[in-house]
């Protein structure tokens, strides 16, 4: 196994919660911390539920974000009101803090089509499973923006499996050019699926590729939300005035499988592991807080306990939605369906008569 | 209450599971979402939380049981309490109907359900539930193609998928149904299939696709299903080509091109008239023949899509010049591809006159479902035996392909025989043909 490399990482907080550079505390009041433990720790309740539901027959399936709570919230937070966010699928906690419901997920992740609806004035785009599309939409809507005159930025979010893609030099290429107020955050969780990042690239860094497109590139250690959210929020506010566009690493780790469908043992050693076990960003937040906040038991157990609550909400809101009508999943793809999807509609419109006779 | 933990669809599209391990007994008291089971599907290794607070009153399997899913995994007793809530939550959906779940397709699988069903309800979901097939839009068309009844076809892929292959292995165990025209190329696997063609050199791959494609299929099924039989022969053509050549001017004063092959189709409508066999087709589902009163001439004409046969429509009744108007007319149509699909369908014979390119003789492929073809090659003047005399004469060669299942030699020979008389002797065509 190759040696993790900190070439360039940023860090404002250790794995122990200790401060290694005070300058970036500077700008982050105690309220904003609390709000960034609070919606880590949601979104890790949100998503051991899932994983729960989907385990019971009760949820279609779910890429876990487990361990990425700290790149999810810290690039969330960071966007401004007006700014646009391109999500791919494994950035709920980003979505959530963009006010995304997250019952809205949870029907989207039940297979329930009607999950994946913008939420209006959000300014999330709906999740994108394929991998690094997005990349040139959020490049577009920054161009759009630059044209119009608009002072706003805009971010995409996607996996290190993401920077293999055509679309991810075509992106970053026309960004470059174009001077585009532009932000792609990548999440380095070290896997694309089974691929492991040493074989995705023989690159040191992936923030280092900004360096061809002729575009500022940061390493952030993306377990450490203070300076997840310090870093894209500076790269976002210099390419809201400036027009200049950039990568960021946010380096991280897969805890879980790829998704329920997927099986990590196979590929993974609990070697491999290991090192990341003792880097939890909830945790570190935490020992922080504690150290220096006065964040105590009964705190954190108030916390868990209301989160919990308001999860248990989000499943009762999805399980107790009227079922989207079967013939939904034909929708929203053709304007005019081909023979072979209206005939397969038939079919399924006549069984589903079939079985309420 | 009883509630029934059944095994969920845990990775996106599994049948089944095998248990590794039970991690709570008989008696153990479990919280929802607590871990109680093991289970290795043949994508992953998964612990299965409860949905149920309760005491585990069944484990109806043991490590190493291979379950379904829907089969039940545990067994547990909740609280009466906590049981309400659940139903509650469960029936409130407006769109929901009285549960039947072994028949909704449409649905996701219930993994949650009650023991206590009125015993009016629909089956348990262990007795074979009548669900509807499975088979990629491909593969339903392909049997739609071969005549096979997907629903009857007994599927080997995951999870009883049908394939390709399970279609055309139905196609050939059943004989007593012989399916509309199996094609060779469906009935068997493809013969390169596997060939490394880059071995030798170099190569460019264009996908079949189009005329040419359709070409392939219909000429692959004509040649399997049938049994080919060609019968050469020859025509004196010299007067022929006279009255061609005197009447040309009349035919270009009414813009029609004049040549040999309306003359041709004529003599074939009168040879088809006089031997409807040749006509005919044969119903391979029935067995019968059906006799045609109308007699279409399909044209090979050749395009750079490849190559299409517009059909003249009762040849028998129209003039030779009004042959010759439609024929231009089609070849014109079918060559810049305005022709409509109808123009190229219901023919009942069809002639290809290869001698408009040259070749001295070939043997055509019936176009199914006719049971013959003409074929029209290079008229040039030889030297044959007139009188015992050897005399110089333009001699066309003929071909007639014909399927032998319904001519024999015999009738082919007649029928060629009526059209050299025809295409021989002008005046016959005024005095005989209709």
């Amino acid at each position: 196994m190759k040696e993790e490399s900190n070439k360039d990482l940023i860090q404002v907080m250790d794995p122990d919660g200790r401060i290694v550079d005070k300058s970036a505390l500077k700008a982050i009041k105690e309220s904003d911390m609390l709000e960034m433990y609070r919606l880590m720790n949601f979104t890790r309740l949100w998503n051991s539920k899932a994983l729960s539901l989907q385990r019971q027959g009760r949820m279609g399936t779910l890429a876990s974000v487990r361990g990425q709570e700290a790149s999810n919230v810290g690039m969330g937070l960071a966007l401004g009101p007006e700014d646009w966010f391109c999500p791919s699928f494994r950035e709920y906690g980003a979505m959530f803090a963009r006010g995304i419901r997250p019952e809205e997920l949870y029907r989207y992740w039940g297979g329930d089509e009607r999950g994946a609806r913008p939420l209006e004035g959000s300014r999330v785009m709906p999740v994108c499973i394929t991998v690094g599309s997005h990349l040139l939409h959020a490049a577009g809507i920054a161009w759009g923006a630059k044209i119009r005159g608009e002072r706003i930025a805009v971010m995409s979010s996607s996996g290190d499996g993401s920077t293999s893609q055509g679309d991810f030099h075509e992106a970053l290429n026309f960004a470059g050019v174009f001077k585009l107020p532009v932000v792609f955050a990548i999440q380095n969780n070290h896997w694309a699926i089974s691929v492991p990042v040493e074989k995705q690239t023989a690159s040191e860094t992936l923030a280092e590729k900004a360096c061809a497109y002729g575009i500022r590139g940061a390493r952030v250690d993306g377990n450490d939300i203070i300076a997840v959210y310090s870093t894209v929020k500076k790269l976002l506010d210099v390419a809201r005035s400036d027009y200049r566009p950039a990568l960021v690493e946010l380096v991280t780790y897969r805890m879980d499988d790829h998704t329920t469908a997927d099986d990590a043992s196979r590929y993974r050693t609990k070697e491999m592991l290991a090192p990341w076990q003792g880097k939890d960003p909830i945790d570190r937040l935490r020992k922080y807080l504690s150290a220096e906040h006065g964040w105590d038991d009964q705190k954190e157990k108030g916390l868990i306990e209301e989160l919990t609550a308001e999860v248990e909400q989000c499943v009762k809101e999805y399980e107790g939605a009227p079922h989207p009508p079967p013939e939904q999943i034909f929708e929203h793809t053709y304007a005019e369906l081909p023979w072979h999807l209206r005939e397969e509609r038939e079919e399924l419109l006549q069984q589903v008569g079939d079985a309420e006779k | 209450m009883r509630e029934v933990f059944r095994l969920p669809d845990v990775g996106e599209g599994i049948a089944q599971a095998e248990i590794v391990e039970y991690l709570v007994n008989v008696g153990d008291s479990v919280k929802a979402d607590q871990n109680v089971v093991r289970i290795e599907t043949d994508k992953a290794v998964v612990e299965l939380p409860s949905p149920f607070a309760g005491t585990v009153a069944e484990i109806p399997h043991e490590p190493g049981d291979t379950v379904n899913v829907g089969d039940a995994l545990l067994v547990i007793e909740t609280e009466a309490k906590a049981a309400e809530e659940k139903t509650e939550q469960r029936e409130k959906p407006a769109t929901e109907k009285p549960e039947k779940p072994e028949k909704r397709p449409a649905e996701r699988p219930r993994a949650v359900e009650k023991t206590e069903k009125p015993t009016a309800e629909a089956p348990p979901a262990e007795t074979a539930p009548a669900e509807r097939v499975m088979a990629t839009p491909h593969t339903r068309r392909l049997a739609r193609e071969l005549g096979v009844d997907i629903n009857i076809v007994k599927g080997s892929g995951p999870h009883g998928r049908i394939t390709d292959e399970d279609v055309r292995q139905a196609v050939s165990r059943v004989p007593s149904a012989p399916p509309k025209a199996p094609t060779a190329a469906a009935v068997q696997a493809p013969a390169t299939a596997g060939f490394d063609f880059e071995k030798y050199g170099p190569t460019r791959r264009v996908p079949l696709k189009g005329v040419r494609k359709r070409i392939a299929e219909v000429m692959a099924r004509s040649v399997s299903t049938i049994p080919h039989v060609a019968h050469f022969d020859e025509a004196d053509v010299t007067e022929l080509l006279q009255v061609v050549a005197r009447e040309r001017s009349l035919a270009e004063s009414r813009g029609i091109k004049l040549t040999i092959l309306s003359f041709l189709a004529k003599a074939a409508a009168a040879g088809l008239k006089k031997h409807p066999m040749v006509n005919s087709s044969l119903d391979e589902e029935t067995g019968e023949l059906v006799f045609k009163d109308y007699i279409n001439i399909g044209i090979a004409t050749d395009t750079e899509a490849g190559l299409m046969v517009p059909v003249v429509r009762d040849v028998d009744r129209k003039s030779i010049l009004e042959i010759a108007a439609d024929l231009q007319e089609l070849s014109k149509k079918a060559r810049d591809r305005t022709i409509d699909l109808e123009d190229l369908r219901g023919g009942t014979f069809t002639i290809t006159n290869v001698g408009a390119i040259g070749g001295t003789w070939a043997t055509p492929i019936i176009l199914h479902p006719q049971v013959a073809i003409l074929a029209s090659m290079r008229a040039t003047k030889r030297p044959v035996v007139r009188d015992d005399h050897v005399v110089v004469r333009t001699m066309m060669p003929l071909t007639l392909s014909f399927d032998h299942r319904v001519l024999d030699g015999a009738d082919s020979g007649r029928f060629i025989n009526h059209v050299k008389e025809l295409l021989e002797d002008p005046l016959r065509m005024l005095v005989d043909v209709a």
